[in-house]
């Protein structure tokens, strides 16, 4: 694709804007307060805007887009489950309410007024853990898009990934929260632009009914094009080829679970100036996490369709195993149908969706970092300056990781499974101790331990099992001249266990909840009743 | 019951359409107003901290 004149104004500007606006942010800096939650000043549509910008990534319209693509509409069924979650949580102020009454800055400071440091210290490691390795993924699949997306050559996508890397940090380590609130404002209008503008130019070129037709000709196996059969039934998620009840129960309890405890999330609760201000903007953001998988869905679906009347996928994508070609059909779909101008617009949006996502996740783990892990074991409190600096260097030393972790992990199943998964760590447990710690006066710390290390035994299994399965299936179908010992060791695993099938997502999942639920339950009816200590959820805010 | 889901997720796609382009205008607004209001508060902070304490 030849980007033309315009479309390099676009860019241009918009990268220019946003960067002069989150450089010039840092003046504003005082204190780490400024830096992670920028003075708790964050009024309602601002925070509107940073949510939304923050969890609508390029990775996240690769993954709706993917799921569109092999599951057709349907595959937004997680994107109405989500919205649901948060109107009931910004209606009844469930944890919410009580986490920001708090005022404490993370989540795992709360745990320590309600189950001690130790507590603390273990849930910020299991936080930090899993949200790194969740965002793991982020910088590779954003600059996956970007390469499909422009046709550059796929020798590139090191040089854009760490072009990419490289502006988010330069703002970000600058200017911290008040930066990152800045440029998700700049970010939500440029990419929802891009969203409105590409959804809406989608449909006039295929034609709602030609759409509609093709992904049932698709699902009834008589799509024109090879290999563009969908295997799930593409309008009702509970049909036994869709997501089925069980996948669905599971994600409802997931996204509870997500827009309480995931700390980017909160962390636009911690940062908005009251508790009522959180809980209208929960409510007001709700139904924006329906398009947020609907609209790149229907790109996926789009997708599905076009290249399916069109005699197949581009030759580019026809050597990728199944995953990858789902993966970028959608990005190499976009760049055939955008005319001039409009790719411009499409490749600014997918940039702000991009640098919005990373900045604010950079930004969270690395306040959990300096807050939960470092700042526990410091027994003399560090000047300003120094805490400062050092939340400023864990910005940038997880900016690095991710430009590692991006390049070297291979991706075992689809997209969202991995960020389902690797969230799951942390989701399930610390959302048992969280709604344990507010509203359930017997729990005790022994709980707390007990259902952290039993929340994150399903994904972690889900993680090295299934990983394992797919490097041995690998090792068996190509066997290499001289196997290395870890290579042997893979070669008769596959002997031993021929038929060994991935774990599911939804069994780890699920089994990581009921673990974690189990641990505190058993763990504190084992041990001795707590002190009485105050629990926010049941204090009167001053 | 398959045309319901259809008709489900048309109106779901064709509602977030709207509402992305709705949002896009109000929260643009607002929100700048927000920021305005924002960087006002930082910069008076930022005055009285230098201001010289009364001897």
């Amino acid at each position: 694709m030849n980007l033309a004149p315009i479309d390099w104004i676009i860019i241009v500007v918009y990268l220019v804007g946003c960067m002069s606006a989150g450089i010039y942010m840092r003046r504003y800096i005082r204190g780490v307060d400024d830096f992670a939650v920028a003075g708790r000043t964050m009024d309602l549509n601002l925070g509107i805007a940073s949510l939304a910008a923050t969890e609508l990534g390029l990775v996240t319209v690769m993954y709706t887009a993917q799921l569109g693509y092999t599951n057709g509409f349907a595959g937004a069924t997680m994107g109405v489950l989500m919205a649901t979650a948060m109107y009931f949580v910004g209606r009844t102020g469930f944890v919410i309410g009580p986490l920001r009454r708090a005022g404490v800055m993370t989540i795992p400071e709360l745990f320590e007024k309600r189950f001690g440091v130790k507590v603390r210290w273990l849930a910020g490691l299991f936080i930090v853990m899993g949200g790194v390795l969740n965002m793991g993924i982020f910088l590779r699949l954003g600059g996956e898009f970007l390469v499909v997306a422009t046709g550059m050559p796929v020798q590139r996508l090191e040089w854009v990934m760490t072009a990419l890397l490289g502006m988010i940090l330069l703002y970000t380590v600058l200017g911290g929260m008040l930066s990152v609130l800045v440029t998700d404002y700049i970010q939500f209008i440029v990419k929802g632009a891009g969203i409105v503008v590409t959804s809406i130019l989608v449909i006039s070129s295929l034609g709602w009914s030609n759409l509609v037709h093709g992904l049932w000709q698709c699902w009834e196996g008589t799509g024109g094009g090879a290999g563009q059969t969908l295997t799930a039934h593409p309008f009702n998620p509970l049909h036994s080829s869709n997501f089925g009840w069980m996948y669905i129960l599971w994600q409802l309890v997931f996204q509870i679970a997500v827009v309480t405890t995931w700390q980017t999330q909160i962390s636009r609760v911690l940062s908005s100036k009251d508790e009522a201000t959180a809980k209208r903007m929960y409510r007001r953001t709700a139904f924006y996490f329906v398009g947020r998988f609907a609209l790149p869905g229907l790109w996926g679906a789009a997708a599905m369709v076009y290249f399916s009347q069109h005699g197949g996928l581009p030759a580019a994508l026809q050597g990728l195993t199944a995953n990858e070609a789902s993966l970028r059909a959608t990005p190499a779909f976009l760049g055939l149908l955008l005319p001039t101008g409009f790719i411009g617009l499409l490749l600014a949006a997918a940039l702000a969706a991009e640098m919005s996502t990373d900045s604010g996740y950079l930004l969270t783990w690395a306040t959990v970092m300096y807050n939960d892990l470092i700042s526990p074991c410091v027994k003399k409190p560090l000047s300003p300056a120094a805490r400062l600096f050092i939340t400023r260097a864990l910005v940038l030393a997880i900016g690095l990781f991710l430009l590692f972790y991006g390049l070297w992990y291979e991706l075992p199943g689809n997209a969202f499974d991995y960020l389902a998964v690797t969230g799951n760590i942390y989701l399930a447990s610390v959302c048992t101790l969280l709604v344990a710690g507010l509203y359930w006066r017997r729990a005790t710390s022994q709980g707390a331990y007990a259902a952290l290390l039993l929340g994150a035994v399903g994904p972690i299994t889900f993680l090295v099992v299934n990983l394992l399965i797919m490097k041995a299936k690998r090792m068996g179908a190509h066997l290499p001249v001289s196997p290395s010992l870890m290579q042997e060791w893979l070669l008769n695993f596959n002997q031993r266990f021929p038929n060994a099938q991935p774990i599911h997502p939804e069994l780890a999942g699920a089994l990581s909840f009921v673990l974690a639920f189990l641990g505190m339950l058993v763990g504190s009816l084992l041990s001795r009743s707590p002190e009485k200590r105050n629990i926010p959820a049941t204090e009167v805010p001053a | 019951m398959n045309d319901l889901f259809l008709l489900f997720w048309s109106v779901m796609i064709f509602a977030s359409i709207a509402w992305y382009g709705f949002l896009l205008f109000y929260v643009g607004i607002k929100g700048g107003r927000e920021i305005i209001v924002m960087i006002k508060t930082f910069d008076e902070r930022n005055a009285q901290e230098k201001k010289p304490e009364p001897k």
